[in-house]
């Protein structure tokens, strides 16, 4: 076991874990923050994605020991309100089916975002290629990363779910 | 999270009068609250004064409204749908209903989250739960008011008397209106005054989705829990001989490793339980088994598809009418894994003789059967909380990792112990979609009708998938006949979304479209000849032609069906008849001439009788056309030597972002039949129109799955 300062969400948290333990697993068991997901292990689905230094990664990838100090942020950490224009186009175009990718959905989605607020439909199929949905509500997540546009540029609310 | 409190699971207190009408026939027996002792509890206490006129619905005097949600919520919308249904009859305001996930319990009837049985199970049960609170509160009031309860009405949870301009909150009522007799039969609504149903209702757990709160089996945690892993033998029906137990029990955080064996329902294995997941799934890499591997180690794939061919050829067809042109095609579909994002897990806790258990199940009574079954306990000393489900589609159905916990966590009295498997576990040990051969022999005459159809079909030994002979198009044609055989048993094979149709949908639905091309037919025309065929529907359930044309009319005509196309591109359609509901679909496909495939646009029209909650319906068939589509164009479990040859994501792709079509548009006809399943119609009839697009388009006919593995080139 090894002690760790890690910067989570704003915040410093020690740990002390297996240096080789992912980051995932430390969010996760370690930390109680568990909005995080574990789908492959291996860096294939995107259930795990988090921020790191404000780009998208693969928590399941990042050994505690590697981390340091880059700044985590993580789903709970996205808004301090869970009210990221991602996380309102989400509850209004009613994305999530079993919701179980949803948090690594719009992490990536949210650095996407953060370097490109106007993507088109190639730009977030390209950015959205790597997070696997198993229900495939795909249709949705495209519709919700380009209603989150919206609202982040402030329109207004503008139709119900339809997709 | 939430914290277990002192209050033991033996310690409860009833909740509510059960009436008579919650699960069809009388219910004795009180509904039994766990305490708040859930790890992811969302039900407070009910307080004294509160009106819950049955197992369903609670009202207290604030005019909090409490609605359960007896059914496993895996992404069909369940979880918000249902209690939909008694918010419409009781007709309160939806934005003031608190949802709460049920536990398992008798009280709430159907539990079982298969077969796209929830809504049609529940739905005539859930109204008249929903209608006779109604009632009691009009009861309620008229009482009050001195008034008769016909000349009051409801709305948004106030009961009104017109005439005398008075209103009355339910929450006013609450008390009085627990008072009142249940009344055993109480008008339900018309379809016609549905106020909430079939508008877009967004799914109650979203908020909590979207800020990553916990709420899936993955996410329980209990103080002083434990971590575990439970490593099975790879071949099917192996034992574990010896493992290197003592070298990992020094590995860092492992609190211990045995070998359980002998527990009716548990297949043996190796227990590595460890103080986080990441030390359990660490100490389970540096595990090392030797293994009685069994007879079913001289299984595989290949060998498979020998003996189909030769159990095929014993079944061959009668001789053709006279003068009929033969049609003969050979049709496969491989294993399938159902791969949830959220891998396989449960937790348990065995305390005072009671096991406790938090699983992400399907049909939460199996998990508690195999528990009661293996560890020798009565079923009320298993108590199972329903997490949310990480995906199910069939996989979850079956219950392994409840008696995998169970098994455990009877070792630690006291200690939670939560199993988690890695995602290699869960492709090594799934309960697969069988794999499935169809050799299909037609006649055709010079009219270009079908007047004989023989399929001999091979599928696994066990388990859903078999062909119903009694169906479309098997119905339509003189003369036609399936004939079964299966390969030895050994693999475990189980319910897959849409099992049966969901393979040999794709099987009949290609060959049809063979028939009419053989037959120089308009393919849609030539259908809708077969479907003319059909006789009529003579009970509820029955196919009914007329509705299968009224949907395969709505799709073509929105797909602009027959517009003719430049070579590479094509359009294909199929139909299916699943769970009841009626479903056409349309592909529009283009393959570049090195074989690339994409696919542009799926046009589907569903007859699904009553709808619940319009965006959960559309997304449900949106997402099991995809759904469908994704495991045919890219997905097979390859056996070899007794195991499956496929062990994560990176060899076994699932449909991605920019692969996925940018137009899905769903059309649902208006209906005020009740309501039909809906998780899985919108399956079985995707790959087949896509298949049949890609003829089209190129002129080669995809017959053995997945799409990926065929040459599609053209030149």
């Amino acid at each position: 076991m090894s002690k760790y300062t890690l910067r989570v969400n704003g915040q410093s948290r020690s740990v002390d874990v297996e240096p080789d333990t992912p980051m995932l697993w430390v969010l996760r068991d370690a930390l109680g923050l568990v909005g995080t997901k574990y789908g492959c292990g291996i860096g294939e689905c995107g259930a795990c994605t988090v921020h790191v230094n404000g780009a998208a990664r693969r928590s399941c990838q990042m050994p505690v020991s590697t981390v340091g100090t880059a700044a985590i942020t993580t789903i709970e950490g996205l808004d301090a309100g869970g009210k990221h224009p991602l996380q309102q186009a989400w509850c209004e175009l009613d994305v999530p089916q079993c919701g179980y990718c949803q948090a690594g959905q719009i992490m990536t989605a949210a650095a996407l975002l953060k370097r490109n607020a106007r993507p088109t439909d190639a730009d977030i199929d390209n950015a959205m290629a790597g997070n696997l949905c198993r229900c495939a509500s795909y249709l949705r997540i495209r519709a919700g990363v380009k209603r989150a546009t919206e609202i982040g540029s402030g329109s207004t609310p503008a139709r119900g779910g339809q997709s | 999270m939430t914290r277990p409190s002192d209050t033991s699971p033996m310690n409860r207190r009833g909740f509510i009068k059960v009436s008579a009408l919650a699960g069809g026939g009388l219910l004795l027996g009180t509904y039994l609250r766990v305490g708040p002792a859930s790890a992811l509890a969302e039900a407070g206490p009910a307080a004294a004064g509160d009106f819950a006129p049955n197992a369903f619905i609670s009202i207290a005097s604030s005019g909090a409204v409490t609605i359960i949600a007896p059914n496993s919520e895996m992404g069909q919308g369940i979880k918000t749908s249902l209690p939909m249904i008694v918010a419409e009859e009781l007709d309160v305001a939806w934005e003031q209903v608190t949802i709460v996930q049920g536990d398992l319990n008798p009280a709430y009837g159907r539990q079982a989250s298969v077969g796209s049985g929830s809504t049609v199970g529940n739905y005539a049960a859930l109204r008249r739960a929903g209608a006779a609170a109604r009632a009691m509160l009009i009861g309620a009031a008229a009482e009050r008011w001195g008034v008769s309860p016909a000349e009051c009405t409801t709305d948004k949870s106030f009961v009104i008397h017109a005439g005398s301009k008075r209103r009355a909150s339910y929450g006013e009522l609450a008390a009085k209106a627990a008072t009142m007799p249940t009344p055993t039969d109480v008008p339900l609504k018309g379809v016609k005054d549905f106020k909430l149903l079939g508008t877009r209702v967004a799914g109650v757990d979203n908020p909590k989705i979207v800020t990553g709160a916990p709420l899936f089996g993955i996410d329980v945690k209990l103080p002083g829990m434990m971590y575990a892993t439970y490593t099975k033998c790879p071949v099917f029906g192996g034992k574990v001989a010896s493992a290197n137990i003592d070298e990992v029990k020094t590995r860092p955080g492992v609190r211990d490793a045995f070998v359980l064996e002998g527990i009716d329902g548990l297949p043996s294995g190796v227990a590595v339980v460890a103080d986080s997941t990441w030390n359990a799934f660490s100490a389970t890499k540096a595990l090392q088994v030797k293994w009685d591997e069994g007879a079913v180690v001289s299984q595989s794939s290949a060998e498979m598809a020998k003996q189909a061919e030769r159990l095929a050829k014993a079944t061959p067809p009668d001789a053709l009418p006279t003068g009929a042109k033969q049609v003969e095609a050979a049709y496969h579909y491989p294993f399938l894994a159902h791969a949830t994002l959220e891998p396989q897990n449960s937790t348990a806790l065995f305390k005072n003789g009671v096991m406790e258990m938090w699983t992400p199940t399907q049909i939460p009574a199996s998990g508690q059967g195999l528990v009661t079954r293996g560890l020798g306990l009565a079923p009320k000393d298993v108590v199972v909380h329903i997490t949310r489900l990480g995906g199910g589609f069939g996989r979850r159905g079956s219950n392994e990792f409840s008696i995998e916990a169970a098994a455990i966590a009877k070792k630690f009295e006291g200690v939670p112990v939560k199993v988690m498997w890695t995602r290699e576990h869960d492709f090594a040990h799934d309960n697969y979609r069988s794999n499935g051969w169809h050799f299909f022999t037609a006649g055709v005459d010079s009219a270009g009708r079908v007047v004989a159809l023989h399929d001999a079909f091979v599928k696994m030994q066990g388990g859903p998938g078999d062909m119903g002979a009694g169906g479309f198009p098997f119905t339509a044609i003189p003369g036609s006949k399936v004939a079964s055989s299966k390969l030895p048993a050994g693999i475990p094979t189980g319910y897959w979304r849409a099992p049966g149709d969901n393979g040999n949908v794709w099987a009949t639905q290609s060959f049809i479209d063979e028939l009419a091309h053989s037959a120089g037919k308009d393919s849609v025309a030539f259908t809708i000849d077969l479907l003319n065929a059909v006789p009529a529907a003579v009970r509820p359930g029955a196919f009914d032609s007329a509705k299968m044309k009224t949907v395969l009319a709505l799709a073509t005509e929105r797909a602009g069906w027959g517009r003719s196309r430049p070579r590479g591109e094509g359009q294909g359609f199929a139909i299916t008849h699943t769970n009841n509901a009626y479903v056409a679909i349309v592909a529009d496909v283009k393959v570049s001439r090195d074989g690339k495939l994409a696919i542009n646009r799926l046009i589907a029209a569903v007859d699904c009788g009553t709808i619940i909650n319009l965006s959960a319906a559309e997304a449900q068939v949106q997402g099991a056309m995809l759904d469908g589509i994704s495991a045919a164009w890219f997905q097979k479990i390859l056996i070899e030597r007794g195991a499956a040859g496929q062990t994560n994501f990176d060899e076994y792709p699932m449909l991605r972002m920019d692969q996925s079509p940018p137009i899905v548009e769903v059309h649902f006809i208006k209906s005020d039949a009740p309501p039909t399943g809906l998780g899985e119609p919108g399956l079985p009839a995707a790959a087949p129109a896509v298949c049949n697009a890609i003829f089209a388009a190129t002129g080669k006919r995809v017959r053995t799955l997945p799409i990926m593995d065929v040459d599609l080139k053209w030149a």
